[in-house]
């Protein structure tokens, strides 16, 4: 007994000692190797916000080409090579990866786990997106690929589109699409294995809940894509005929592949909007979800029912009618979980005690544009109105007001929320509320005159327009709105970049927030948690707290 | 910024509910006038869904806005800790699927009207074609055979083929209150026909027929452009129909079939000629190069 030294007296040395033991790698080589879920998702978040910057760089060139009619400032070869890189690096670029390093980083957080099931799977899903970015634009170096946002058969096969820049973007997409599919596998993985105890599926966060249903409808319709572009790049260069109408192949299907491929990544983007939204109403109200459950149930909908509707853009093609009547109902359905969850977010904000800060702002602006956006969805799901407006800027005007709603407002309404988690600092408030009236103020005046533009029966994707009726006025006033977007979206990216380094010290929580990312230190060290807590709620710190106050 | 969060939005409303009974709201928002049946039971579906949609979208931000308004946190408010009560939830739901119901329908019965092909009106052409109709979209029995068109995309440029061979390109003369049938195909990649005017868009894509119709109203030219990306040329790619009176459409077909007649005669005349002219150079050559 006597053998044991006395507590109060401290060893002379500490028994391990990680203090000058000199790396075994670089910092950046650490780094590119990890598999840590926080690390991804940090790399996910950074790259998708430099493609972002690239993506609106391509959406002003090609609104300053549409400022006046017939304008020659940008040539048709150049305006087709933007408009088809412009495509792919607004939705697989920018808006699913910076959803994914979003849900990287703080899925395993909100479940109490230490890491992810599968790392080096994850970040290998990573990398491959990055190589697929790097392929896309590596086109540039030669001859990008100049046959439109989705390059359709037979016009992106080799006798119409005979340089390799088809062949990159087919290339980098399927890269993309592989990655995606490997983030699906250790997400699902994850979220299947390393729930903390007591986290029951009815008490996973609904951010979390948000990935998993994405998880699903990416880990099916990745592969899709990646069929459909090992396709076509078999038809470009060993002779396939896939696609080929003279042998025996369809166009049609690479129509009803990459088809369904999109629609998912469209709903991707949207669940993880509505994931974001359902945190962060909750903790800026004070209120707890209003359901839960329906929360839950309407976003498992909205993932079965958004990619079936995928012929809902089909219309136009020569298809059975019974088929379009098929995809107008799963899209009309979709009222019902859409519906649901407004109403849900809206019982949240009532009775509640709103504090307007970031966050909240962003969520406000996403579920408005939203609306506004899946309001001309409904429409347009109608096959009749689809025949008159398919393919006009009216129904691309729906679509920039998706994916500005939750690619945009939603993304950042995520990155606001959980930036003091990633880096330990708070963005600025007042960059803040100055990008979010540029970005309201700029889809409105961007998206608008599109519709009306649309009306008058101006098509998508044209690198001139003819001068009849009002289109110069409505173009002139469409490009003023899209400058004012990308003033926006500059203005949180640099919030992003000086705070990283500038922002105000957050600590833990900054929010007040019930999840368990908040019981983690910021940003929290690799194993996440000292101690991981059981979980008794869907609320499991503001548990912890109820129960450190009542002792 | 707080003050300035109510206050913007809150004008905005009280403008839009200013201009709305006016109507004038609404009016940038018509689409091209229709000009055939089919044009205009799509264009009604079209305002039933923009009023649904409308309401839609006020309903949601005027919701945000009062809730921002009313629950904004200030001293001495405490959020209520409020969940559902039960049954609120399939209530609501119900509620939202008789819309999602009664929107199905809509879009069922205004497709069906859309694709329900008039026979052509007394003013019409009579016996315009002697083909059998082979077609997705069910011609209508009584009455005259409707006139079949033949609508091929190639890059970048519409042609037009009629039921005796006659074609022209870029712009469709037929006369008015006759039924078209139009089918779609395509030489090379896929192209979008539109004109707005006289019904919706089809794609024209090789290998696969595509059908629709239109009948005119009215004498006039009806413009329209190719609304599907078809490579460098697209923006240009743009269509034309003139309709004209049955009298005018008839000589327009015999004059367009002479032209054709005569370009070819003179083509051929050409073709011989320089046939001739090679053959006399290659005797010539063969003489020179003869040792």
């Amino acid at each position: 007994m006597s053998t044991i030294p006395s507590p109060t007296v401290a060893p002379s040395r500490p028994e391990v000692v990680t203090d000058g033991i000199p790396e075994a790698s670089p910092r950046w080589f650490a780094r590119a190797a990890s598999g840590d879920h926080k690390v991804v998702g940090q790399l996910y978040v950074g790259a998708a916000l430099s493609f972002l910057v690239f993506a609106i760089t391509e959406l002003v060139l090609m609104r300053v080409q549409l400022i006046v009619p017939e304008s020659t400032i940008i040539s048709p070869e150049i305006f087709d090579q933007l408009l088809s890189t412009f495509g792919p690096t607004a939705v697989l670029l920018f808006g699913i990866p910076l959803a994914l390093g979003l849900i990287s980083y703080v899925v395993p957080l909100q479940i109490g786990a230490r890491g992810t099931a599968l790392p080096h799977l994850g970040a290998l899903g990573f990398w491959l997106y990055l190589l697929g970015g790097v392929t896309l634009y590596a086109s540039f170096l030669y001859e990008p690929s100049a046959a439109g946002a989705n390059p359709l058969p037979p016009l992106s096969d080799v006798v119409f589109s005979p340089t390799n820049g088809v062949d990159a973007w087919v290339m980098g997409v399927g890269m993309v699409a592989l990655g995606f599919t490997l983030f699906a596998i250790n997400m699902l993985a994850t979220l299947h294995t390393l729930r903390a105890p007591g986290m029951a599926w009815r008490r996973l966060p609904l951010f979390s809940w948000s990935a998993a249903v994405s998880s699903w409808v990416l880990l099916i319709l990745g592969p899709v894509m990646l069929a459909a572009c090992a396709m076509l790049f078999i038809d470009r260069n060993f002779s396939g005929v896939f696609f080929d109408p003279g042998e025996g192949g369809s166009p049609i299907l690479w129509q009803h592949l990459s088809s369904v491929f999109f629609t998912g990544a469209y709903t991707v983007l949207l669940l993880f909007a509505f994931g974001t939204i359902s945190e962060i109403l909750p903790t800026f109200s004070g209120k707890p979800s209003f359901s839960h459950r329906a929360i839950a149930g309407s976003m498992i909908a909205v993932g079965v029912l958004g990619p079936l509707a995928w012929m809902q853009n089909m219309y136009s093609a020569p298809l059975p009618i019974g088929w379009a009547i098929f995809a107008m109902a799963a899209a009309v359905a979709l009222l019902i979980p859409v519906g649901l969850l407004m109403f849900n977010w809206l019982a949240t904000l009532w009775g509640g005690a709103l504090r307007l800060r970031a966050p909240l702002l962003f969520a406000l602006g996403s579920i408005s544009t939203v609306g506004f956006g899946l309001a001309g969805e409904l429409g347009y799901s109608v096959i009749p109105v689809g025949w008159l407006l398919d393919n006009t800027t009216a129904a691309q005007a729906d679509t920039y007001y998706v994916i500005v709603g939750a690619g945009i407002f939603g993304g950042f309404a995520a990155l606001y929320y959980w930036f003091p988690k990633l880096t330990g600092r708070r963005m600025s408030e007042g960059l803040a509320s100055t990008s979010f009236w540029a970005l309201l103020v700029g889809v409105h005046l961007m998206a608008i005159p599109m519709a009306l533009a649309g009306l008058d029966g101006q098509p998508i994707d044209i690198y001139k327009y003819y001068d009849t009726g009002s289109l110069d006025t409505y173009n002139l006033i469409a490009s003023i709105g899209g400058f004012v977007l990308a003033i926006g979206v500059l203005t949180t990216l640099v919030n992003a970049a000086r705070s990283v380094r500038h922002g105000v010290e957050a600590g833990a929580d900054p929010w007040g927030g019930s999840t368990l990312e908040w019981f983690a230190l910021s940003p929290p060290p690799p194993h996440n948690f000292d101690l991981v807590p059981d979980v008794r709620g869907a609320e499991p710190l503001r548990d912890i707290r109820d129960s450190v106050r009542s002792r | 910024m707080p003050k300035r969060l109510v206050l913007i939005p809150a004008a905005l409303a009280a403008l839009a509910l200013l201009v709305m009974p006016a109507g004038a709201l609404a009016a940038p928002f018509s689409p091209e006038e229709g000009h055939s049946p089919n044009a205009d039971d799509s264009i009604a579906a079209y305002w039933v869904m923009f009023l649904i949609g409308g309401v839609a979208i006020v309903a949601i931000n005027a919701a945000l806005i009062a809730a921002v308004v009313r629950f904004r946190a200030r001293r001495g408010r405490e959020p209520a800790r409020t969940r559902a009560v039960r049954r609120i939830q399939p209530r609501v739901g119900i509620a939202l699927g008789l819309v999602a119901a009664a929107v199905f329908v809509i879009g069922v019965v205004s497709t069906t009207r859309v694709r329900d092909v008039e026979p052509s009106g007394p003013d019409g052409l009579s016996a315009a074609s002697t083909r059998t109709a082979q077609l997705g979209l069910t011609a209508p029995t009584g009455g005259e055979k409707p006139l079949e068109v033949l609508v091929s995309g190639q890059q970048w440029v519409w042609r037009y083929e009629y039921p005796d061979g006659t074609f022209s390109y870029y712009e469709m003369v037929v006369p008015v209150d006759t039924t078209v049938m139009v089918t779609l195909d395509s030489t090379d990649v896929v192209h979008r026909w539109s004109v707005p005017a006289l019904g919706g868009r089809f794609d024209a894509v090789p290998g696969r027929d595509n059908h629709t119709w239109f009948k005119a109203d009215e004498e006039g030219t009806y413009e329209g452009q190719a609304s599907t990306f078809s490579g460098p040329g697209y923006a240009t790619m743009r269509a034309r129909v003139r309709v004209v009176s049955v009298a005018e459409y008839e000589a327009w077909l015999e004059q367009q079939a002479d032209d054709i007649d005569e370009a070819q005669s003179a083509v051929q005349e050409r073709v011989d000629e320089l046939a001739g002219a090679g053959a006399a150079q290659a005797v010539d050559e063969a003489e020179v190069t003869e040792p």
